[in-house]
């Protein structure tokens, strides 16, 4: 497979000044030479190919801006060598920008004031964009979603949902290679985000567009991811296809409980942590009338705890649920796993 | 910049260019508004000069005439400033934010995709108030006039104004170094403008040497003007001002580039 993305054993260090407290110690600060060394990202080494859609996940502060930073060619790695369609980003940032896209879901890079299809003219300009090319983009933007209303707005009249639209449309106008989604859900109603989902999975299959996305939002990557990339504290902790995670994290379940009678939430965790000393990945949580007790299934099998459950109190009905994407990733995110 | 070419960017800018006054001319009335507004601005600076000058008939073999002219040169020069460069005074805003990224993705020069997103048509304003002040004291100095004389003025004008774009340039680009206080430093800039008015002269001799050199501010109008006012003698500096403009420029050029390149964004 072609490979658009090439990272080996990437590390970026920043160097930080220690700041001191108050006004003294800010003027102390001005000659101060008192710089910690902080690691954001930790060898990471990855490879992504054509056509990829990449679910980039990790929790706040991870890295994963630091990483997207230097794959844009922002920023110049500490060590390791990065290639992006076969060229080192950092050392020609302009060039690298012509081969790539990139969306941030809050920040619009169109121009504020000016109607969504002349931003767009202007970047045909810029990308040098031949007008055949153009034109037929348009065409299978048209065929994907209704844009044509929007081409008049200016981006300041446009609802948050509308201008991430725009702005993703405005990314992949030149056929880039490889498309940076920072967020592109982030603040926007249910509608609009299908839509947005909608848009990504036929602009990446007709176009072959590898896709990297950042997010927080679990739907979008159930909605668009195949392969998941997770990275925390720096390192790289996950890197397989979204069907393999829950196989590899075991097989966790949840059985909700309704219960008869009043109980006290804190005495039930007591007698499951009696009973079960040794599950350190055991959740227990109630919403209204639900208790819900998340539990690895070859360490605490679900009938195990149901029958314990059935022997101090009176249950009134029971569901189980599969665990989800969701659950899993902040298991990883709180080191459970 | 030069690799992809002069032209190139020229006609990127235009694209920008046209489009930008075109949005700005439809909202109409904020447009006449905003035109009206820095015309009233600039003439209320200028009857206080009228004023002084009422009472003060000259100041150091300064007449009233070669006051205004200084006066009408310098709003001229500072014309482009407030059009072209405009986006500089929010640079503060988009480096605190990390906002600032976004300008680092286009395959384009970082200065120039950052300075091209904004004309500000209120300089416009500005304009006409100077070529209005400027051609009153010039009849009124009985200078003369011809071709040769309004291609040495235009190139005057031009240097002149790289003098403020320059220290707009420096100013602004002080919020990648030192975030905290380069609100200060941009209004301090800002401040320098009003003495650039004034014939170098009235200032004493340690802030007349910064004043010409560090803060080059005595090349937006007064050395300049020395070439085309009669009784007054033009000096080595006057004939200096577009070579020393074009290197000020340059070298701001650079201070913001270096800046910028620094300047990593925060972390989102």
């Amino acid at each position: 497979m072609n490979r658009i993305i090439e990272f080996e054993n990437i590390t970026k260090e920043f160097k930080i000044l220690n700041r001191r407290e108050g006004l003294k110690g800010s003027i102390k600060d001005l000659v101060s030479k008192n710089y910690s060394v902080i690691r954001a990202v930790n060898d990471i080494s990855l490879s992504i190919g054509k056509g990829e859609i990449v679910g980039y996940l990790g929790p706040n502060g991870a890295g994963k801006s630091t990483t997207i930073k230097m794959m844009t060619g922002v920023l110049e790695p500490t060590s390791g060598t990065i290639a992006v369609n076969g060229k080192i980003p950092y050392k020609n940032r302009c060039q690298n920008a012509r081969n790539i896209g990139v969306v941030f879901g809050q920040r619009t890079q169109l121009w504020w004031a000016l109607p969504m299809i002349e931003s767009l003219k202007i970047l045909k300009d810029i990308y040098q964009v031949s007008d055949e090319a153009y034109k037929s983009q348009l065409a299978l933007y048209e065929s994907i979603i209704n844009v044509k209303p929007l081409y008049n707005k200016t981006v300041r009249e446009m609802s948050l949902g509308q201008r991430t639209l725009c702005d993703i449309l405005a990314a992949f106008l030149h056929n880039p290679s490889v498309i940076f989604l920072d967020e592109p859900t982030i603040g926007l109603d249910v509608s609009m985000k299908s839509k947005i989902r909608h848009l990504i999975k036929e602009l990446n299959a007709r176009q072959k567009t590898t896709v990297i996305l950042t997010t927080h939002d679990i739907g979008d990557v159930d909605a668009l991811c195949e392969r998941i990339i997770i990275i925390d504290k720096g390192s790289m902790i996950y890197d397989d296809t979204a069907g393999n995670l829950k196989k590899y994290f075991g097989a966790y379940r949840t059985l909700k409980l309704k219960i008869k009678g009043e109980y006290i939430l804190s005495d039930i965790i007591q007698a499951l942590e009696l009973r079960f000393l040794n599950q350190t990945s055991m959740v227990v949580r109630t919403s209204e009338e639900w208790i819900s007790i998340l539990s690895k299934e070859d360490e605490a099998p679900i009938m195990e705890i149901l029958m314990f459950m059935q022997g101090f109190i009176l249950i009134n009905d029971i569901k189980i649920e599969e665990i989800n994407t969701e659950d899993i990733i902040k298991k990883i995110y709180e080191g459970n796993i | 910049m030069m690799k992809q070419g002069f032209r190139y960017y020229l006609k990127i800018y235009g694209k920008i260019l046209v489009q930008n006054i075109k949005s700005k001319m439809s909202y109409r009335a904020d447009f006449f508004i905003s035109l009206i507004g820095i015309i009233f601005v600039n003439l209320s600076g200028f009857i206080t000069f009228w004023i002084i000058f009422k009472n003060v008939p000259s100041l150091l073999n300064w007449s009233y005439y070669e006051m205004l002219f200084l006066y009408g040169f310098s709003l001229i020069a500072l014309t482009p400033v407030q059009c072209f460069f405009d986006n500089n005074w929010n640079l503060l805003t988009y480096v605190f934010s990390g906002d600032f990224i976004k300008y680092c993705f286009k395959p384009l020069n970082l200065f120039f995709y950052y300075i091209s997103e904004i004309f500000d048509i209120k300089g416009i304003g500005q304009l006409v108030v100077g070529i209005t002040v400027l051609s009153y004291s010039w009849t009124n100095l009985g200078l003369d006039f011809s071709l040769i004389i309004l291609v040495k003025l235009i190139i005057a004008l031009v240097s002149a104004s790289l003098f403020m774009i320059s220290i707009t340039n420096f100013a602004a680009a002080s919020s990648f170094y030192i975030l905290n206080s380069a609100y200060f430093v941009m209004m301090l800039s800002n401040k320098f403008k009003d003495y650039a008015k004034y014939p170098i002269t009235i200032f004493g001799g340690a802030l007349r040497i910064i004043f010409t050199f560090i803060i080059p501010i005595a090349f937006m109008a007064y050395y300049p003007s020395l070439a085309f006012l009669s009784n007054k003698e033009a000096t080595f500096l006057t004939y200096f001002t577009p070579v020393y403009g074009i290197t000020f420029f340059y070298l701001s050029y650079k201070f913001w580039m270096f800046g910028a390149m620094k300047y990593n964004g925060t972390g989102s």
